[in-house]
């Protein structure tokens, strides 16, 4: 190239007062990663955001997994209200926090409440990826808490779909903290004999690997999900050697033990429906 | 008005007189070096006369050689440009005495401005604040008398001094009489004369100049500040105006004071009254007087509209100003990049060889002065700047915006030059804030 680019910054633009998400152009249409084809994004939320040519499991959010798994009409929310302060007063974190609940439209990194499953009524959490990557601070480790502790009390089971970026560091060790109150709440519910099934989503890692998302009683992954603490590349760093392929990958997890099974999106319904109902026959017996 | 001018000069500026000259249908006369025969301003220039060898003392600073074409081409006036003979006021005097008109002020004018104690003394006389200080000390006691009054930190300087010695930092009282006789027995051994004088110590400055104009017949205006304090070794790489920094009530201030000068100065010209300013209490001090035009006229020259050549020359005739100083209006924002052809990875090496490609940038407000062309061989015997970038734009961002865009359109192709080093200066954060000081390249370098 005989003439260099200049290094000027978009004009009106700033990172932090980025439009809403279906303003940029990737969001019309996208290249599958993995058969990279060229897609709508029509096209693929009309199909349960696969991939229609090779069932590449796309990001989704929460609520349309809520409509995806809940019964019609069967979900009912809770601590909808509670929202993130930025008490420590972190750089930029308040603009951070308003650019995820407009990207977003939800409050905070996670949705709770109860619904039913084929007919199993249960609580369920799910993670939100377009609230900060579903990173985990203070409300949603109270939110997942709570929840914990009202399926304890009416000895309902708990599903949970993780998707995480881990601990929010906006909120520093507070949000470390949540790791075991969280932890905490999973134990006593299991204790008193409930089911915890975890749904691990692209990517699943940090602190929320390092704490619920592996205590589930079955835990099950979607095709090609990361689950992690730390990424690959922090790995590959650190150690100075290649990593196998495929490292992470649920797939990989599966054969080495660390999840239960692997569960494609279509089937995910049916499937925890199956395991809700094997287990309420159990405890009813 | 002159219908022929010599340019007593080379390089972009020859070539930014000369287009003054043709745009006022004046005939121009060029000189130049056995170096410089294949140079822009040789061909550009209506005629033009070889005066000397390569090397500057003996074409462009050789007066008789110079003042014989313009005899013989039955010029009427000299133009100096900037450099070279340009504050040379044994030049200026013999363009009076053979009838010649100086483009500059009187030569007397010059001298009395390029004798740096009596150009303070002008200025101090005109109340224009000059760097707090003293004459020589002749006692302790009197050092202290003198210190009480000038305050701290303050420098203890040799007069004869140089090369930094003879030269104490001194913070407080109890430090004075240390640094006065280590001081005075430094600059006695080095120099042979221990006479010493004090002056106040200033922090990190800002170099502010003025530019004035000043018609002879009592008529001086003042077109605003430069801010030229992206310096490198005392050399100017970076100008603007205005200054973002400067608070519009220091502004006139300085424009006042500027006045004065001109007027105190008998000023007649084009001239430039430089100062130190201190961002941290407002204040602001004389340093020198530039009797001529300045390598960084053009950003002056674009906030303003006003052609700083065209009025040296037309003053020179004895053409009034037509306009007042309420007439001046500085509008938007201009920045000069000077591009040198010198190497920045190492330590700024002179380049010098043949332009195997050039590539001008253009566009609406991008002005590039030079004398370069394709094919043109960089002599190595001149000063290494090789042209100016200057653009124009309504706001100081979109200006370095402007500037960073046309930086990397700039292409010279067979010689090393300091554009994209200029492009990092421009993005660095002392920069975009506006809060640079003198020393800002020598950190930024580390």
């Amino acid at each position: 190239m005989l003439f260099k680019k200049p290094s000027n910054p978009l004009e009106g633009y700033s990172k932090l007062e980025k439009g809403t998400h279906s303003e940029n152009v990737e969001d019309l249409f996208l290249v599958c990663p993995k058969c990279k084809k060229n897609l709508s994004s029509g096209e693929i939320s009309d199909n349960l955001h696969l991939c229609p040519y090779c069932g590449y499991h796309f990001r989704m959010n929460a609520r349309q997994r809520l409509n995806l798994v809940c019964d019609e009409g069967t979900f009912e929310e809770i601590d909808a209200e509670l929202v993130s302060k930025n008490i420590l007063n972190f750089p930029d974190y308040d603009k951070k926090l308003t650019n995820a609940r407009l990207e977003s439209a939800e409050k905070d990194g996670v949705v709770c409440g109860f619904c039913e499953i084929g007919k199993n009524k249960t609580a369920i959490f799910v993670m939100e990826p377009y609230f900060m990557m579903g990173s985990m601070g203070s409300v949603v480790g109270e939110k997942i808490t709570r929840l914990f502790e009202r399926a304890t009390e009416q000895n309902l089971p708990v599903v949970g779909f993780t998707v995480s970026g881990g601990a929010r560091m906006q909120e520093g060790i507070i949000s470390l903290m949540q790791m075991a109150k969280t932890s905490g709440a999973v134990r006593r519910h299991g204790d008193a004999g409930n089911l915890f099934l975890c749904v691990l989503t692209d990517p699943t890692t940090g602190g929320v690997t390092a704490s619920f998302a592996m205590e589930g009683d079955v835990i099950v992954a979607e095709p090609g999900a990361l689950v992690g603490f730390a990424g690959p590349r922090v790995i590959e760093q650190t150690i100075r050697k290649k990593l196998p392929e495929g490292f992470q990958r649920a797939e990989f997890l599966l054969e080495h033990g660390f999840v239960d099974d692997v569960v494609n999106r279509r089937k995910q319904k049916s499937y925890l429906a199956q395991i809700l109902k094997m287990h309420a026959r159990e405890a009813r017996a | 008005m002159f219908s022929k001018i010599l340019v007593a000069n080379r390089g972009e500026i020859a070539i930014r007189i000369i287009r003054a000259c043709k745009e006022m249908g004046i005939t121009t006369v060029a000189v130049f070096s056995e170096a410089d025969k294949d140079a822009l301003h040789v061909h550009l220039a209506d005629e033009s006369y070889c005066i000397g060898g390569p090397l500057s003392k003996d074409s462009y600073l050789n007066m008789t050689s110079i003042l014989s074409v313009a005899l013989a081409t039955k010029a009427e006036a000299i133009h100096p440009g900037y450099g070279f003979l340009s504050e040379n006021a044994q030049f200026a005097a013999l363009c009076e005495e053979n009838g010649f008109t100086f483009i500059g002020p009187p030569s007397r004018v010059i001298a009395r401005m390029g004798d740096k104690a009596t150009a303070k003394e002008t200025m101090r006389a005109a109340k224009v604040p000059v760097i707090p200080g003293c004459g020589l000390v002749e006692s302790l006691e009197h050092a202290k008398k003198e210190a009480e009054k000038i305050g701290f930190p303050l420098l203890i300087k040799a007069s004869a001094g140089g090369g930094g010695r003879g030269i104490r930092l001194i913070h407080k009282m109890e430090e004075l009489e240390g640094g006065y006789q280590s001081a005075t027995m430094e600059a006695q051994s080095a120099f042979g004369d221990g006479s010493v004088y004090l002056e106040k110590y200033l922090r990190p400055v800002k170099h502010i100049e003025m530019q004035i104009l000043a018609d002879g017949c009592g008529n001086v205006v003042c077109l605003g500040e430069r801010d030229c304090s992206v310096q490198r070794k005392n050399q100017k790489l970076i100008e603007e105006s205005p200054s973002a920094l400067l608070p519009q009530k220091t502004r006139q201030k300085m424009i006042d004071a500027s006045i004065r000068a001109g007027i105190a100065a008998d000023y007649r010209g084009a001239g430039t009254i430089e100062y130190l300013y201190d961002p941290a209490d407002g204040n602001f001090y004389f340093m020198e007087m530039n009797t001529r035009l300045q390598v960084e006229h053009p950003v002056t020259e674009m906030v303003t509209w006003i052609d700083l050549v065209k009025w040296q020359i037309r003053i020179a005739a004895g053409v009034k100003l037509d306009f007042a100083q309420k007439d001046v209006e500085v509008r938007g924002h201009a920045i000069e990049c000077r591009i040198t052809a010198e190497n920045p990875h190492q330590n700024f090496r002179p380049s010098c060889g043949k332009i195997e490609m050039l590539f001008i940038p253009g566009g609406p407000w991008v002005r590039f002065d030079t004398a370069i062309y394709q094919g043109y061989t960089i002599p190595p015997f001149y000063d290494s700047m090789i042209g100016k970038l200057v653009v124009y734009a309504k706001t100081r961002d979109e200006a370095i915006r402007k500037m960073r865009a046309a930086l990397c359109e700039l292409i010279i192709e067979g010689i090393e030059h300091n554009a994209d080093f200029e492009a990092e200066i421009l993005s660095a954060e002392e920069f975009e804030n506006s809060t640079y000081t003198t020393d800002f390249i020598a950190g930024f370098l580390g």
